[in-house]
């Protein structure tokens, strides 16, 4: 019997069901930074602002970039609804707080993934992943560092004021 | 009509329950779902589709609620066939889709497996 299922697709229904689901949690990222950057403008961070508007386009281009994969493969990618994104933050260093936190889960979910990928033995999608894994390297690295300067820099006094400055700097070099 | 092409297009048959059947046509790259009645072609598409539909459907509320009738119609976009099936003829085609995908999915490890081999 032919395997007409895999003639038409390259990858299985599980590795399908699983990016899908990280589409949507790309677009929920995207869109959550979104609201981070609407906080921090109206809250007078305009540098923080900026840089999760940045950040926010950067998801959504993960979700692009993992929605071309799934048809490119024959597969069937699934445009997501998004809901229920926290909009309304304690205070500034929540906002930093938040941002970790959504970087470690979106890192634990690739993982998820890529074992997903082992134990099918799909290496074609294991090398797609490598990308997304390389690039939580960094956007960790980013989330940790500016909620670092909190503690580096303190938030009395002007101390909001230059760590806003700061955040807009923060690069990732693996050298 | 169509059930004259079977032969001709030799069928394979992929599951089986005592309510219905699901075939495979190597030849024409298609499966057949003999299901309430109707002998329904389908591709690969639209069969994940019909699994998927027919999944979505919870059997529990639809007998609970008794607003309702205990049927439920069942087609998509770019399907054929109409089915309108009673909550046990829902669970019935579950089982036999869920029976069919579950042979695909134990075909593709062996002809994987095969296919390494050989190549
Ligand atoms: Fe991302
Ligand atoms: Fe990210």
């Amino acid at each position: 019997m032919k395997d007409l299922m895999r003639i038409k697709c390259l990858i299985s229904q599980d590795i399908e069901a699983l990016l899908n689901q990280q589409i949507k949690k790309e677009a929920h990222s995207s869109s959550l930074y979104l609201a981070m950057s609407s906080w921090c403008d109206q809250n007078g961070f305009d540098y923080s602002a900026d840089y999760f508007a940045k950040q926010s386009e950067e998801e959504r281009a993960h979700q692009l970039k993992l929605f071309k994969y799934v048809l490119d493969m024959g597969g069937n990618a699934i445009s997501p609804e998004v809901t229920g994104i926290k909009t309304d933050f304690a205070g500034f260093r929540e906002v930093f707080e938040d941002a970790l936190e959504a970087e470690i889960a979106i890192t634990q979910s690739f993982k998820n993934i890529a074992s997903r990928c082992h134990k099918e033995q799909d290496f074609v999608t294991m090398e797609f992943l490598n990308w997304f894994l390389k690039e939580q390297r960094e956007e960790e690295y980013k989330a940790r560092r500016a909620l670092e300067l909190f503690e580096v820099i303190g938030e009395e006094g002007t101390g909001r004021w230059e760590i806003d400055k700061h955040v807009n700097k923060i690069t990732y070099s693996e050298q | 009509m169509e059930k004259a092409c079977i032969d001709i297009n030799e069928l394979i048959n992929v599951f089986s329950t005592d309510r219905g059947s699901v075939y495979q046509s190597d030849k024409l790259n298609c499966f057949y779902v003999d299901f309430g009645g109707k002998f329904a072609r389908y591709n690969c598409l639209s069969l994940q589709k019909l699994k998927n539909i027919v999944e979505g459907i919870d059997v529990e509320a639809l007998l609970l609620n008794t607003n309702k009738a205990d049927f439920e119609l069942i087609t998509f976009n770019g399907c054929d066939h109409i089915y309108l099936l009673s909550a046990l003829e829902i669970v019935s085609l579950k089982e036999l889709l869920q029976g069919a995908f579950t042979m695909f999915k134990l075909n593709h490890l062996i002809s994987d497996c095969l296919y390494r081999l050989t190549v």
